[in-house]
Parts: C-alpha cells; structure tokens; sequence
C-alpha cells in the first residue's frame, strides 16, 4: 500500500517537473549570434537586417513558439587583427552566450580561421558575407566534420567569376565586339585565384588580354596601371575590387579621363551612395550586385523599404543575405520542429525559400545555387543622375549599357 | 617615358612634405613624432568636414583645416610631449598613442566608409603629352610652393635663424635668449601644419579613411632615415628616390613589386650607409 | 628575502593562470588566454633584446610570422606531425634573424628600427605577392592542432611560456645580462674593454627571435591559422607598447602586461564600437602618467610593502 502511494508520488512529481521543464525549454528564446566587423558598414547592416528578421518574425509569434533573440560579437578588422579577433568571438558566441545558431562573416580569411572553431562548438553557421569557395569546399573532404556550415550569400566567388566570364563573352565580346581587354584585381586570395580562370575565359572567346595584374589593397595611386591600359590598346578594363580603395579607383579614372570603360566586381560600388560619394564620377561604371530597390522577388522592395524606413540608409549586399538567412533558418527550425542541432541541418538542407534575392536552395555542399530561377549575380550600371540600370544577364536587363562621356558614343 | 617623370613628381612632391615636416621636428627637438601620419590624415578629414557639413569653400577650407592641424600639433607638444621629453621613447610612445587615438576617433566619428573630398580643379591637364587631373597638378605645385617657401623663411626670417640655432645646440641657443620650449612648440606647429597640407592636397584623389596616416608615417620615416636624419636636403632627395623608383617600378613591373621595391630599397641604403645620405656620421 | 617573494609571487600567478579552464565554463577564455601567452613570449622576447641592449626592434613581427608559417607549412603542406613545427619554427626564426641582423649589427637606434621594420615589411609583401604558396591573403589555414583538448593545449602553452619567461630573466640576470646592459650603457667602451659587442649582439637577436618564433608556431597551432598580418606593422608595434606598459628590462612585466591587456580588450567588449577608443585611452593614460610601466612597478611596490611588513613582524618578534 505505501510502497504503491510513494511511487505514484514519485510519478506525479516526476510527470510535474518534466511539464515544468518543457515549458521552461518553450520560454527559452531561440539566440542567433552574429559574428561580423561592427565598425564596418557590410558589419552594421547585417546586425540591423537581422534585428529588422528577428522583429518581424516575434511580432508574428516567433518559431515553434518561442522569441528570437540576437547576440552580436564583434570580429575587428581582419586586415589589422587578422582572424584572431573573429576566432574569440566566435568561441564566446558559443561558449559563454550558448547561441543555438551563427551568422555572420565578411572577409573569407576571418571565417576559414572561425571554421574549426565553429565546428568544434558543433554549432551552425550560416555565411553571409565571405565569398570564398575553400570554406564550403571542405565539404567535400569530411561531410560529417562540416555538415553544420552553410553559405546564404553571397554566390562564392567561383561562380561569380563564371558569371563574369558569361558578361565577358556574352556581352564585351557578343554585343559589343571588343577584342582586347584588360584584366586588374587587388590581391586577395579569391581574386588571385579567380583571374586566370578570367583570362582563360576571355581567351576562349577569342579576345586577348595584354594585361592581368594584382595591386596591394593599400595602394593609393592608380596612375600606372591606367597609363599601362590605356597604352595597350585595350577597349575595356575588367575590375575586382573588395577591400580596396573602390572610391579612389574610380576618382582617379575619371580625373584621368581614362579611354577605357571599366567593369566587374566592385563591392564599395554596390552602395547605393557609391555615385553621390565620389561626386558622380563612378558614371558607366558597371559592378556585380545582388540587390537593388527592383522587385527581383516579390519580397525585395518590402525589405529595402523597410531596412530603409527603419535605418534611414540604403542596405548593402550583407543585409538581405542576413534578412534572408534569418528566415531560412526560422523556416527550418518550423520543419525541423525542434532547435537540435542535427535535426535542423537536415532541415535546411531541404530549404527551398523565396527570399529578397532570389530562390534558395542550397546545393550539395552547402552552398547557395546560382542561375536562372535561384539567385543571380546582376550586372548593374551607374547611369545618369546615379541611375542604376541592369545591363547584363540578357533576359532581366532593364536598359543599354552606356558609355563614359568623353569616349565617343558606339 | 614622360608618364613616369610627371606622376613620379606628383608623388615625391607629397612625400617631400611629408618627410620635410618629420624630419624638422626631428631635427629641432629630437622629438620622432609617430603622429606625424594622424596630422595628414586630420588635414584630409579636416577639409572633408569643412566642405561637407561647414560648406565653406575648398581654399578657404583648406587653410583652415591646416591652420587646425598646426594648433593641435602644438597643443599635443605642450601638453602630451613637454612633460616627458627627457626620455625619447616615452616620447616615441605618447606620440604613438596619440596617432592610435586620432585613428579610433575617427573611425567612430565617421566610419570605415572612405569621404569625399571634391577636388580644387576638375580640369584634366596635359603636361609633355600626358594627361594628368588637374588636382595632381595642384598637389604637385603646392608642394614645391610650400617647401620653397618653408626654405626661405629658415633663411630669411629671424624666427627661422632661431630655430636653425636650437636645431644646433638647444642650450646653446637658450643661453643666447632665444626660449627653445617655445620654439619647440613653433616647428610642432609647422610640422604639424605641413603634414596637414600634404593631407589637404591629396584628399581628392587618395583614400580618406580613418588609417590613412599609417602608411605615409612609415614612408616618410623611410625617406628621412635614407636621406639623414634632420636633414632638410636629405629629405627631399629621398622622397625623390623614393617617389620615382614607386613611380618606375610600378610602370614597368606591376604596382604590387612597386612597394615592395621601395621598402627592400631602404633597407639596402641603411646596410650600406647608415647614416643616409646627408645624415650625421655617427647612428645617434 | 627579495628572491623569495619573487619565487612565491611567480608560484601565485601560475597557479591563477592554471586554474583558469577549471573555473571557465567553456573554451571562450581558454582560447583567449592561449593567445595571450603567445603574446607574452612576444613581449618577453622583445624586452630580452631590446629592453637591455636598448636597440629597439621595430619588425619583431618578422620573428613572429616566420614561426608561425614555418608550423604552418609543415602542417599543411608537408604535412608533419604537428610536434615538429614547436623546433622548426625557432630554428627558422634563427635564420631569419642572422639574415637580417648580420648586415645591420652597426645600426643604432631609429635606423636599427627602420632596418627591421623594412625586413618585416619586405616579408609581408612577399607573402602576399606568392599566394600560390602562402595562401596570400587569406593565409594557411586547416593547421592542425597539436593536441586535441583545447585545455591540454592551454596547458602546454602555459608551460612553455613560463619556461621562456624563466629562461629569459635567467639569462637577463647573468653576466650575460649585465653585459647587454653595459652595451646600451656604452658601446665603445664595452669595445675597448675587449668585449665582442657584435657576438653579444647578434646572439641576444637570435634568443630574440627564437622565443618570438616558437610563439608564433604556438598562436599558429591555436588559432590553427595564419596570415600575413603576423608580419605587420601594427604586430610589433602592439608588442612594444605591452613591453613599454609593462616595464622595460624586467622580463616578467611585459609578460604580464601582455596577458592584462589581452584580457581587457576582451573584457572590453560590451562597449561594441567604442572598444578600441577606450583601450587607446587606457594606453594613453598609463604612457602619459607611468613612464616606467604599469606591471613591473606595480609588483615592486608590492613587493615593498610585503617583505618591509615581514622585516617588521621579525623585528617585533625580536622585540
């Protein structure tokens, strides 16, 4: 008899503290640690975008029933502090503040030295900014090691050099009949591997390309390389400009009055400011970018108004990624039913998401897919009055690429 | 041909200013004012405050952001220097800390975003058939107009007499009635003010960000080191060596060896002759 | 009675430094300090060279990145055993000294400065420029770790450290020593006195730069990453400030200060953008108003006050 009453007992306090327990587990917000340089715009964007996420999807009821939340660890200038910076970040995110997901990351080298660290936290981590192909490669190597780490945006550098080529072929060469071009990049490691891929291509499509030349990210004084340009005859200058100094580059071109148009990859130039910041003479110059104010999906307008209304500037390419991937993993935790960790990465390995760049679908590395359909790389020209028109792919091209004012119009 | 004589005059013309202001302060006070990059970066990000939020107009901003600088070099000198001149590192390090400070400062108050600086002149000018902004051409005259006139009042004035008599022998000249402290503050001034110039001319066409006194500091070091430590000539002879073996290199090889050249180029001129060129004979 | 309280001092701060992954909840600190003794090396080195001979090196970073990448490449690219890295990386470290120290032994004072600043400079460039082979900008990364847990790891970092803190102020206090001072004192006479100031010279460099070296092999097996801001200027120059504020000559206080510092800047982090301004001003404060440094005073103050209180608690028991 007491034996009997002691277990029921036993039963009822236990049965008590388990519903105490999961309803604790359900108050327990769901933390998204960001690790990005906060003193950068590309940092301050993807904090405010995933602050503009979060708030969005709380006042909707939140995931599975529970708030987000976000933690923000700073990860310093990679060019001063290198990963170091990064690397204790990342570890504080996931040692001391327990976040149940990372998102983050702008220079690829910062995040390649976060990886191990990420992983050893066996935490996810969804990319945002780094472009490099070596951090989703690895992959490759050891799935089970690095299962937990995804890439929302950018498209890596390998296929936005594809696309470069696709421009290179399909539009200098196609439409415009160029013959010669010039190639020049600063010297980061993605970029020394993405030119000669550049070259090849365009020497596949039949052009030749005198000059294919790296320059310090510090470096101030363009003069040389325009003078070399210009005297080799070539009838346009591919660029690919991250970390540098993209506002000098473009001033000195104009003051130079440069005979050749310039193009390609410049991240300072997808800033909706670029054209007013250097005084209009970013003017035909064309840069990849992958938003703009321009219903690319329906989701893209809404966003950029409300980033806008909200923080009184324009985003920049880590703001939608960031907006984006705070959804995408609120998606998959909704799927996945739970925050466990293995659970959800199967669940977002799933993921096939609208969001405000494009379709999202991660493909058997991880990473985000690039073409027709998915997410693209738009090639974006800086018209009149910093007009912005969609010159290149072909198909959602919304005018004619122009010319610098004083080269003759062709 | 010609392209390397314009340009590399464009650029040793600006770092003659900054090597002249660095090596007069040092040649005066013995002061090695690891500030002297956050100077130039102040000027540039002076002017850049002046034209965009004070909307005064490019000359007028100019002086003033220069006049600015002189003030602040020597208030740095009197309040940060003075007390800790007797050792020449604590010195060395105040100046340091005071250029880290200026960079955070900046950062905070205007981010990472390179700001721009509207140029003086948006003409493009031909020189011996190059084309050249005309900007550059502006750079490159204000800096001999600044150094000449920097040599002529060192020779001509009383005021330059005295400072050349405390660059000789400080107690000497303070015997003689001349206040060294306060002279001292006066080449800060000018030092300071120089460095500012070169700031304010290049800010149109360079990048204005918040680390852009790192890498002048360094060169301008170089270029006194090679050309002698305190010696006016000396600088300005290196920063010709210096501007035009940049300005060679990158026409002919690639901008990347450009730097590169340079730096293994002063390290050669120390091994061989360490005294730079017109330096005192024996290494301090 | 000094040295006693000295040997119980040191005893105190290893014992705190070794407690630490045992109170730390998570590998966050852990890491951090790791990083902070590779940065006390760094330090202890450059005050051994530097502080007594009083040449001051402006491209110790150059020691630094050497060590690092020599661990670096063995790991990736010949793919060794990790353990190897810890000697090779000194003796590379070594080499690099004697190339750059031989040919500037008669430099003094700003142009020794510049002479090394421009060596690590030089480095850093080709470093970049032949990224097939670095990594350039991005560096080497997928190191391997030298042991598994990242507290083991601590530990021998830790151990190393104070066996190269020991060692340094060993040999500081030696009549090798005093004979580094006598050369910053005067160097002609120490010539004329029949010293060979160039052989005093150079081995305290490549001492120097060995420690620095073998730090960097170990940052590089934690961070398990390295890249060419390992030689930077703002490396060797953050190195000197953490010697200055700790106290230069004395060994131990520029390890301190090292490891202070390390963990203010990170405590400093619920200031967000306004971190580094504050540190600066910390930095400037502690310049401006302790000439002499902040660690090392700080323990002789203490230290006064322990052994005067001692002295005094025999003199009343006499009494």
């Amino acid at each position: 008899m007491k034996s009997k009453s002691y277990l029921t007992l036993a039963l009822a306090g236990a049965a008590a503290l388990g519903l105490a327990a999961s309803a604790r587990a359900e108050d327990k917000p769901i933390v998204i640690g960001v690790n990005t340089a906060i003193q950068l715009q590309v940092g301050r964007d993807a904090i405010d975008a995933t602050k503009l996420a979060i708030d969005e999807i709380n006042a909707k009821g939140g995931v599975i029933g529970r708030k987000l939340e976000m933690v923000v660890a700073d990860e310093g200038e990679a060019a001063a502090d290198g990963p170091k910076m990064g690397i204790a970040a990342v570890n504080k995110l996931t040692g001391e503040d327990h976040v149940n997901v990372l998102l983050g990351g702008y220079d690829s080298g910062v995040t390649l030295g976060e990886l191990p660290h990420i992983i050893r936290a066996k935490t996810i981590f969804l990319g945002i900014g780094s472009a490099s192909p070596a951090i989703q490669n690895k992959m490759k190597d050891d799935y089970d090691h690095y299962k937990y780490i995804f890439r929302v945006n950018p498209i890596n550098s390998a296929k936005q050099a594809k696309g470069l080529v696709d421009f290179i072929s399909g539009k200098l060469k196609g439409e415009l009949g160029y013959q010669k071009i010039s190639i020049i990049g600063e010297n980061a490691k993605w970029v020394q591997d993405v030119v000669p891929a550049l070259k090849k291509g365009a020497e596949d499509a039949g052009m030749t390309v005198p000059l294919a030349e790296f320059f310090d990210v510090q470096t101030a004084d363009f003069s040389p390389l325009f003078a070399k340009v210009k005297d080799n005859g070539s009838q346009y200058l591919l660029i690919i400009l991250s970390h540098a100094a993209s506002d000098v580059f473009v001033k000195q071109w104009y003051d130079a009055k440069v005979p050749v148009p310039i193009g390609g990859i410049d991240v300072k130039g997808q800033d909706a400011n670029f054209f007013d910041r250097v005084g209009g003479k970013s003017i035909a110059e064309v840069s990849t970018n992958f938003i703009l104010r321009a219903p690319l999906t329906d989701k893209t307008v809404p966003f950029w108004d409300a980033f806008v209304k909200a923080y009184d500037r324009p985003p920049v390419y880590t703001a939608p990624g960031a907006y984006d991937a705070v959804y995408i993993y609120a998606d998959a935790v909704r799927r996945a039913k739970s925050t466990d960790t293995d659970a959800v990465i199967k669940a977002l390995e799933q993921t096939d998401f609208v969001g405000t760049r494009g379709r999202v679908v991660f493909d058997e590395l991880h990473e985000v897919k690039d073409g027709p359909g998915f997410v693209n790389e738009l090639f974006v020209q800086w018209q009149n009055d910093g007009k912005r028109v969609v010159v290149w792919p072909k198909d959602i091209a919304t005018g004619k690429m122009i010319s610098p004012p004083w080269l003759v119009q062709n | 041909m010609a392209q390397i004589l314009v340009y590399g005059a464009v650029i040793s013309a600006i770092y003659a200013m900054l090597a002249v202001g660095f090596t007069l302060i040092f040649g005066v006070a013995r002061i090695l004012n690891l500030a002297h990059g956050a100077f130039y970066a102040l000027g540039a990000y002076g002017v850049y405050v002046l034209t965009a939020y004070g909307h005064l107009p490019l000359l007028a901003a100019a002086v003033v952001s220069v006049l600015f600088v002189a003030g602040f070099g020597a208030a740095m000198e009197r309040v940060l220097v003075r007390p800790l001149r007797r050792s020449t590192l604590a010195v060395l390090m105040i100046t340091l800390a005071v250029s880290l400070m200026v960079e955070q400062v900046l950062l905070l108050i205007f981010g990472s975003e390179a700001r721009n600086v509207p140029s003086m002149v948006d003409a493009t000018v031909a020189i011996a058939g190059v084309d050249i902004s005309g900007q550059r051409v502006i750079a490159l005259t204000g800096g001999i107009v600044i150094l000449s006139g920097l040599w002529l009042f060192m020779q001509k004035t009383r005021l330059g007499a005295a400072i050349l008599a405390v660059s000789q022998d400080a107690e000497g000249a303070q015997y003689m009635g001349i206040p060294s402290d306060r002279i001292f503050s006066i080449v800060m001034a000018l030092s300071a003010g120089i460095a500012a110039a070169a700031g304010v001319l290049v800010a149109p066409f360079q990048t204005v960000i918040p680390g852009m006194g790192l890498l002048p500091l360094v060169k301008a070091f170089a270029i006194v080191i090679v050309g002698g430590l305190g010696s006016i000539p000396g600088s300005i002879l290196g920063a010709l060596l210096l501007g035009y073996t940049e300005t060679i290199v990158a026409f002919n090889i690639s901008i990347e060896w450009a730097q590169i050249v340079s730096v293994a180029a002063v390290l050669i001129t120390l091994i061989l002759r360490p005294a730079g060129f017109f330096g005192k004979r024996a290494a301090f | 009675m000094r040295s006693m309280i000295d040997w119980i001092g040191a005893g105190v701060a290893i014992a705190v430094l070794a407690s630490v992954p045992l109170l730390a909840g998570s590998n966050y600190l852990v890491v951090v300090l790791t990083v902070a003794l590779c940065n006390a090396m760094w330090a202890a080195s450059w005050d051994f060279m530097s502080g007594l001979t009083g040449r001051e090196n402006f491209g110790h970073a150059l020691f630094i990145g050497a060590g690092a990448y020599t661990a670096g490449f063995l790991n990736t690219a010949l793919d060794l055993n990790p353990w190897w890295g810890l000697p090779s990386s000194a003796i590379v470290a070594v080499l690099f000294s004697l190339v750059i120290g031989i040919p500037t032994l008669r430099l003094r004072g700003p142009y020794f400065a510049l002479a090394m600043l421009s060596g690590a400079t030089v480095m850093q460039s080709l470093t970049i420029i032949f990224s097939e082979y670095t990594g350039g900008q991005d560096g080497l990364n997928g190191i391997f770790p030298i042991l598994d847990s990242q507290t083991a790891y601590y530990y021998l970092t830790l151990a190393i450290a104070v066996a190269t803190v020991a060692s340094l102020k060993f040999i500081a206090l030696s009549p090798w020593g005093t004979i580094l001072r006598a050369i910053r004192g005067d160097e002609a006479t120490c010539q004329a006195a029949g010293i060979n100031v160039s052989f005093y010279k150079i081995t305290a460099l490549m001492i120097s730069a060995a420690f620095a070296g073998l730090g960097g092999a170990l940052y590089a097996h934690a961070l398990l990453q390295v890249g060419p801001d390992l030689f930077a200027v703002i490396l060797s120059i953050n190195t000197i400030i953490l010697v200055y504020i700790g106290g230069m000559g004395t060994i131990y206080g520029p390890a301190g200060a090292a490891l202070l510092f390390s963990l203010l800047i990170e405590k400093l982090r619920f200031l967000s953008e306004y971190r580094l301004w504050v540190y600066t001003l910390i930095l400037i404060f502690i310049l401006f108003f302790l000439p002499k440094g902040l660690v090392a005073p700080a323990w002789v103050w203490l230290r006064e006050r322990l052994s005067g209180r001692r002295r005094k608690r025999a003199e009343d028991a006499v009494a």
